[in-house]
């Protein structure tokens, strides 16, 4: 299992915003949904790394992230792309990641491979040496995406990924995270359905700081079967009956 | 987005400890640099320099130890604010563009990453310095000025370099805001310059701060490591000063839980708490200095007596008839001096106690009261047998107040030597000398006065010929102002 | 959005006329603008002086030292010329330029009159009329910088100035002296050409900022706190 996650909370002040989530997966992809404020982002952030629990345990690739070594070590394995993307306007889209690529701790030698085929499999190759502060939202979004594959992860976390993108490229996107989830655990934060009944092989909906849904997108849409839920297609159904039933 | 796999293993542990970790933070060190907000500071940094050092600096004769010294007072100012203000926005730059979380996200200690930045803005800080202080030397060097290089000051101005951008960029990480780089870049000017006016005395604390190139009150002297060596005492308390302030600084920033492993951040207090012992143990040396004849900060602990030793040197004399001989780096000088003292010389050539030859003396420098510093002849006005006569040249370095001081001081002193009578001068005494020097202290109007109207009015030549004859009277006081011509 | 039952009620703007409206705009505007910390760095810069003139101080010192403090509180004032809300704000209505002249021009004033009150009863060289003239200039070119490079770099070109100036300042003791009236601090505080440059740069400054804003420079202008 790479990620393995027991009665995990998290309290910013009085709010609680992850409380008591357990999960466990392996390769594949995972899309996380849920309402503005579920709690999504923040699970995202301490399965990053970024962030620790208030209470729980978590292990990530096998390691425990709360002991500085073994943290490194799965921050090495490790992509991330933020809900908010930050950037240096002044660097170029290969600047930004191979910074990335040597923050990671990749070995020089292959850095400068890397970086061209993860600039490639985003689409920017003829954007390469463009400075960021000139490319539009959705490209900046792929440079996000380049900089968090480009040491080919094993445990990638993607919050709002497709924000941006334009069609075509959800398309294309989704395509990469299914390549991507033959090796490795992709786990997607969404509120588009449709990216994860397109791609994810699993899926879990979180409410309120808790998980109230884990399957697969199959089973999500067959929990609308039944109802009078909300939605024009069957997983949007599926969630809006979840969201309900957990609410009452 | 294209699905075509080019796979990018991730190196395993053993693979990773084999790879040059160098070559990682020169990659790093790389992008920094190019990306660098100092790298655009850099033509405005020229400019103020150019303005403020360079242009002033050419005003002077070609002087090491005046322009050396500028590169560490003058260049310094100009270069303090902006390295630290280009720093602080550096230091802010990752909570600027909202990169903390994806940072935080990598593998490398957040400590490494935030050096790599400092580094950056510390290498383009040093390159620019180098390169003014090079366009300044190679000038100097082109003009043909005496003796070498003064490395010292360099050396320090250098050492800025580091420190600065550890203030700066510290003072942007820890307090990141919109504010903090302006502030901070004045901040650090102000204190500067108001540690300068806390300075009294030559055992002042004070005179670590890295624009102090000498004893304050006197500023870059023209007397200073001329005829004796710079003395790098004052430097090296310095160099260690700021050398241990940058260690402190920026051990500082790898304090914090989230700056990296535990023995990142033990190795971090290890060196923050040597560069406060550094720092420290630097402002205790330099409150322990002692301006020395020479006019240099020495330094007890430091000081090594060789350098104590006075340069040899080949004087560079004119062809008047009483040659006036001034040190090499002087040179510069000589046109000034011979127009200044050429005509009374050529009065006073062969008349009994008249020097036979004019040799600048080294200034002996002694500290006074508060922040006083007097600076006089070392030795007596005259020495040997036949006579030379000691000339102390005067600080003032713009031409007319040179003369105007050459007049007052030097020429006083020889024409005495010939006519004699001192500060007890008879009133023929008196009037021959303000005949000779030309002045007009003497009361209008009274007999005095008039007598040396009257021999000022006589031609150079006739009032040579009157003085051999009359001379040995006169300096015995025995000629009165009615004797005179 | 959910459509889930509502369970707290709504917040509601109070109501109010005009006055009310305007006054809470302001009051919105000058914390967008982060006018409470500028007023801050203008106090500070105030005690700062206050502190630094009980002290007897040779006469560079003493000129040199209420310039930088004056500098102090123009960068202050220059930076928030910044936009934390970029281009929404920008497409606003006609308030939008009558707020940033008249947050400038207040800062302006309280500055003035902070270092005033700072140098009352002390020796303060040059006077108020000197930190007047001084300030606005300062203000002027930081505003300046605003509009060309962007809110938050708009201390550049006020530090460099200050710079020129202190050298300015100097060289009235060791000549050649510097006596062109755009060094304005090194002229004396009545010297009209010296006004008069520092006024020009103060007016194009505010009309600047007041008509275009600072210059937008991406993504950061709404992240620099």
């Amino acid at each position: 299992m790479n990620v393995e996650i027991e009665d995990l909370t998290r309290r910013f002040g009085r709010t609680e915003a992850v409380a008591g989530v357990t999960m466990r997966t392996g390769p594949g992809v995972f899309g996380l949904l849920g309402p503005n404020g579920a709690g999504k982002t923040s699970l995202l952030r301490m399965m990053a790394t970024v962030i620790s629990p208030t209470s729980g345990r978590i292990r990530l690739l096998g390691r425990d992230p709360g002991q500085y070594g073994q943290r490194r070590e799965i921050r090495r394995r490790l992509g991330y792309v933020p809900q908010h993307l930050g950037y240096y306007p002044r660097f170029t889209v290969v600047e930004f990641v191979e910074y990335f690529a040597l923050l990671k701790e990749m070995p020089p030698t292959r850095v400068h491979h890397a970086v061209a085929a993860a600039v490639e499999r985003v689409g920017l190759g003829d954007k390469a040496t463009a400075k960021l502060r000139t490319l539009s939202g959705g490209m900046l979004r792929r440079v996000g995406i380049a900089q968090a594959i480009v040491n080919d992860p094993e445990l990638l976390l993607l919050d709002e990924p497709t924000a941006g993108l334009d069609p075509e490229q959800r398309v294309a996107f989704r395509a990469l995270l299914r390549d991507l989830g033959q090796r490795a655990t992709v786990m997607v934060s969404t509120h588009l359905v449709e990216d994860v009944g397109a791609a994810c092989t699993e899926v879990a909906l979180m409410d309120r700081g808790k998980i109230v849904f884990q399957g697969t997108p199959e089973e999500l849409a067959a929990r609308a079967e039944g109802t009078t839920a909300a939605g024009d297609a069957p997983l949007e159904r599926g969630y809006s009956a979840v969201l309900a039933q957990a609410r009452t | 987005m294209s699905t075509g796999s080019v796979v990018v293993p991730v190196p395993d542990e053993t693979t990773r400890r084999t790879l040059p970790a160098l070559t990682a933070t020169s990659g790093l060190l790389r992008l920094e640099m190019r990306r660098s907000v100092m790298l655009w500071m850099l033509p405005l940094v020229a400019t103020l320099f150019w303005f403020i050092t360079y242009r002033p600096s050419m005003a002077y004769p070609p002087l090491w130890n005046v322009r050396a010294m500028s590169m560490q007072t003058t260049a310094l100012s100009v270069f303090a604010p902006t390295v630290v203000g280009a720093a602080a926005w550096l230091g802010w730059r990752e909570r600027r563009h909202g990169m903390t979380d994806l940072l935080i996200g990598t593998a490398r200690p957040r400590w490494s990453r935030q050096l790599a930045t400092w580094a950056a803005t510390t290498c383009w800080a040093i390159v620019a310095y180098l390169g003014c202080g090079g366009v300044l030397y190679g000038v100097t060097a082109w003009q043909g000025a005496w003796g070498g290089p003064l490395w010292w000051p360099a050396v320090v101005g250098v050492v800025s370099m580091p420190a600065f951008a550890a203030l700066g960029f510290a003072a942007g990480v820890l307090r990141p805001s919109r504010f903090t780089a302006p502030l901070v870049a004045i901040g650090v000017f102000l204190a500067l310059q108001i540690s300068l006016q806390f300075i009294h005395g030559d055992d002042s604390y004070w005179q670590i701060s890295p624009l102090v190139a000498g004893p304050w009150e006197i500023g870059p002297d023209t007397g200073v490591a001329t005829f004796y060596r710079y003395l790098p005492d004052l430097p090296i308390a310095q160099v260690l000063f700021l050398a241990g302030l940058t260690a402190a600084l920026l051990g500082t920033l790898g304090l914090p839980g989230d700056a990296g492993g535990r023995r990142l951040r033990r190795c971090a207090a290890v060196v923050t708490a040597a560069g406060l012992l550094t720092t420290t143990t630097a402002v205790a040396l330099a409150g322990t200095g002692r301006l020395d004849a020479h006019g240099m900060i020495a330094i007890p602990l430091l000081h090594d007596e060789g350098d104590d030793r006075p340069l040899r040197y080949t004087p560079v004399c004119n062809h008047t008839p009483i040659p006036v001989c001034l040190h090499p780096a002087s040179a510069g000088y000589l046109p000034s001096v011979t127009a200044a003292l050429e005509p009374v010389l050529t009065e006073l050539a062969g008349l009994p106690g008249a020097p036979v030859r004019i040799s600048q003396a080294a200034a002996r420098y002694e500290q006074g009261p508060d922040n006083r510093v007097s600076i006089s002849r070392a030795g007596p006005p005259t020495s040997g047998t036949p006579q030379v006569f000691h000339l102390l040249l005067p600080h003032q370095t713009a031409t007319a107040e040179f003369v105007a001081e050459l007049r007052v001081d030097a020429l006083q002193s020889i024409v005495n030597s010939v006519v004699g009578g001192g500060r007890n001068a008879s009133p023929a005494q008196q009037a021959v000398t303000e005949a000779i020097l030309g002045t007009s202290t003497l009361a209008p109007g009274s007999p005095a006065a008039a007598a040396a109207q009257r021999l000022a009015a006589l031609p150079a030549a006739a009032r040579h010929a009157w003085l051999v004859e009359h001379v040995a009277a006169l300096r015995a006081g025995q000629l009165t102002l009615e004797q005179l011509p | 959005m959910t459509g889930g039952e509502t369970r707290h009620r709504p917040y509601v703007v109070a109501p109010g006329g005009a006055m009310r409206a305007a006054l809470r705009l302001a009051r919105l505007h000058l914390d967008s603008r982060r006018v409470p910390a500028a007023l801050a760095v203008v106090a500070a810069c105030a005690v700062g002086l206050r502190v630094a003139l009980r002290w007897q101080w040779e006469a560079y010192g003493a000129l040199q030292l209420p310039l930088i403090f004056e500098t102090g509180c123009a960068v202050a004032i220059a930076v928030t010329a910044t936009s934390l809300l970029g281009e929404p704000e920008r497409v606003t209505g006609r308030w939008l330029p009558l707020l940033r002249l008249s947050t400038t021009l207040a800062l302006t004033v309280a500055a003035v009159g902070a270092l005033a009150v700072a140098g009352a009863g002390a020796h303060l060289a040059g006077g108020t009329v000197e930190v007047l003239r001084n300030l606005a200039g300062l203000v002027g070119i930081g505003l300046l910088c605003a509009a060309l490079l962007g809110g938050a770099q708009a201390w550049a070109g006020p530090t460099t100035y200050l710079v020129i100036s202190l050298y300015a300042l100097y060289t009235q003791w060791h000549g050649p002296a510097l006596t062109t009236p755009w060094l304005w601090p090194a002229r004396p505080p009545y010297d009209l050409g010296a006004a008069v440059c520092a006024a020009l740069v103060f007016s194009a400054g505010v009309a600047l900022i007041a008509v275009r804003g600072a210059r937008d420079t991406g993504p950061e202008t709404a992240r620099s706190g």
